[in-house]
């Protein structure tokens, strides 16, 4: 009993003649002491990790090593079938995604296809604004916006090429058109119920400060509707770079100058073949690119930064 | 008529026969009927009830945040139609501060957009406010850096910016722990020492009212009616008899008004 101990301990040191008890009490307490500071210099709080563990700890690397992986297994099954017509090796595709990168023939398809993509989704997304702010300042309005992202969402914007087709022929007017399409419905139900979703009382700050309607807008419903927007604006991405392709391999070319979509469609027509997966992988990098570079970013600036993020 | 005598000048706020009412999917619900006060300049009213009996939605009203559906509310004699920066508001909720600004930054929003001051004299002013409220070494974090207390303290001070000659508080520190709740209690105090404003202040603890209030009314619920008005002692007398009595008969009064919101 170490805290009963204490205060004869403290009696003897205080020159009270307390005998082999508080004398054994004291050595009890002392050797407490002695064992505490002893301990204290014990636990390290902080040790450094070797390199191996430190890299481990990196998710990049961890996929990195992943990927690695995927290329072999490719490689060792396309050494193994030995046909470089259906399956050509990884080499011989990283090998063609060089040759398609020097020449120069790659990035011009791919300049064409953000091109044509970047005026689409400025498009839809000024669209998608505009839609949305017409459901807030009217009943019919919010009405209107819900009855067609509910039905307009549902349909595959490539079921839409053939009416394009009609509408306005073959090459990049039908692409825009199916891509705007694309972006509009799903950006317009993100920034809605981003903005439908705006707190109570962050309103009423906003109607306090008699914030003029423009101002409301643009300082107050923007800025605490910014996840669900940024949301909108990465899966509007997503829907209208896999629809810019599609679409492209369908009849996505004008006067000579084709998208990545009609890259890969050319490539095979020539029998190609590593030139297709060269192709695609130039899809998948410009995709990693976009959603893990340019939004993560984006967010890191702003909503994880105000620890918004949901 | 008399030429000579002069008119009564109107009260600070008048609230007449003030009935609220709010429609849920399947109801018209009256909130308060025919409630009536009177705040004079430099007042500390407080609004206590228990929940339910439209204290809040008395506020909200004075703010000009619900349209009434019968009976009026002045403020100098000027009828309250929608909502401004002359009623500065403090909500219960936390998340009353943008968080897309930092505390320096949401109290100069107020400001600039209030006030319309210019930003260099509103980014003064805002520094002052910060100073005021302890919360100088903290101008620069987000709002979700913050505590409870500091985000309330941070809402107090952007309040207190918009120089509104009437402070509205709704439940402030209702969402605070017991600790932070009596430190910020106090720090009100102070503060309204400093600044001088008249302030309606909404809650449901007795002793929060006892604390801060220089009047009191008390309201029953179902639909919300003025209960009763007192006047508390002056708060350095301490937890005195006087305190002491009127608790026991805000008790009594809210003891009989049970059987009516029990239900």
């Amino acid at each position: 009993m170490p805290f009963e101990a204490k205060r004869p301990a403290l009696r003897s040191e205080a020159g009270d003649p307390g005998g082999d008890a508080a004398a054994s009490a004291c050595a009890l307490w002392l050797n407490n002491e002695y064992t505490l500071a002893e301990a204290g210099r014990l636990p390290e709080l902080q040790v450094h990790l070797s390199l191996v563990d430190r890299l481990r700890q990196v998710t990049a690397v961890r996929k990195g090593c992943v990927v690695l992986l995927l290329a072999l297994l490719w490689q060792a099954y396309a050494v193994l079938l030995d046909n470089d017509l259906m399956f050509p090796t990884f080499s011989a595709a990283l090998l063609a995604l060089y040759d398609a990168l020097v020449q120069g023939e790659l990035l011009r398809a791919v300049g064409t296809s953000l091109r044509v993509l970047a005026a689409a989704y400025a498009v839809g997304v000024v669209a998608a604004g505009l839609l949305t702010v017409f459901a807030l300042t009217s009943r019919f309005g919010s009405d209107l916006l819900e009855t067609c992202t509910g039905m307009f969402n549902l349909l595959p914007a490539i079921a839409l090429l053939p009416l394009a087709l009609l509408w306005f022929g073959l090459g990049y007017p039908s692409i825009m058109f199916v891509i705007v399409h694309s972006v509009t419905w799903p950006m317009t139900l993100n920034i809605y119920s981003g903005f439908t979703g705006v707190s109570k009382t962050l309103r009423m700050v906003g109607r306090n400060y008699a914030l003029s309607p423009p101002a409301f807008l643009f300082k107050i419903l923007i800025p605490a509707a910014l996840p669900q927007i940024l949301t909108g604006l990465k899966v509007g991405w997503a829907f209208s770079w896999r629809t810019l392709i599609a679409s492209e391999l369908v009849f996505g070319v004008s006067s000579g100058s084709g998208g990545i979509g009609w890259f890969i469609y050319e490539k095979k027509n020539q029998l190609d073949i590593p030139s297709v997966f060269a192709g695609l992988i130039m899809i998948i990098v410009i995709g990693l690119l976009v959603e893990n570079l340019l939004f993560n970013v984006l967010e890191g600036k702003t909503i994880r930064k105000w620890g918004m993020q949901s | 008529m008399d030429a000579t005598s002069i008119p009564e000048s109107p009260p600070f706020l008048e609230v007449r026969n003030l009935t609220l009412q709010y429609t849920t999917p399947q109801y018209l619900v009256t909130a308060t009927r025919d409630v009536g006060f009177r705040v004079a300049r430099f007042d500390r009213l407080i609004l206590l009830g228990p929940s339910g009996c439209g204290k809040s939605t008395i506020l909200k009203a004075v703010g000009g945040f619900i349209k009434p559906a019968g009976g009026e509310i002045r403020l100098q004699g000027k009828l309250v139609t929608k909502p401004g920066a002359d009623r500065g508001m403090v909500f219960q909720e936390f998340d009353q501060l943008l968080p897309w600004k930092t505390a320096l930054e949401n109290i100069v929003f107020a400001v600039t957009s209030a006030r319309r001051l210019p930003r260099r004299q509103a980014l003064e002013e805002a520094r002052e406010w910060l100073h005021k409220v302890n919360l100088t070494a903290f101008a620069n974090a987000y709002p979700h850096e913050l505590s409870g207390g500091m985000k309330q303290r941070a809402a107090i001070a952007r309040c207190l910016a918009l120089n509104s000659p009437l402070i509205l508080m709704d439940e402030p520190f209702a969402s605070l722990d017991a600790l932070s709740r009596s430190a910020m209690q106090e720090e009100l105090l102070r503060l309204w020492e400093e600044t001088r404003r008249t302030l309606i202040f909404v809650t449901h603890s007795i002793d929060e009212a006892l604390i801060l209030g220089t009047r009191i009314i008390l309201f029953s619920p179902h639909p919300g009616q003025v209960r009763a008005e007192f006047t508390p002692a002056r708060r350095n007398v301490g937890p005195g008899l006087r305190g002491y009595e009127l608790r026991e008969r805000i008790e009594h009064l809210l003891f009989q008004d049970r059987v009516d919101y029990a239900v």
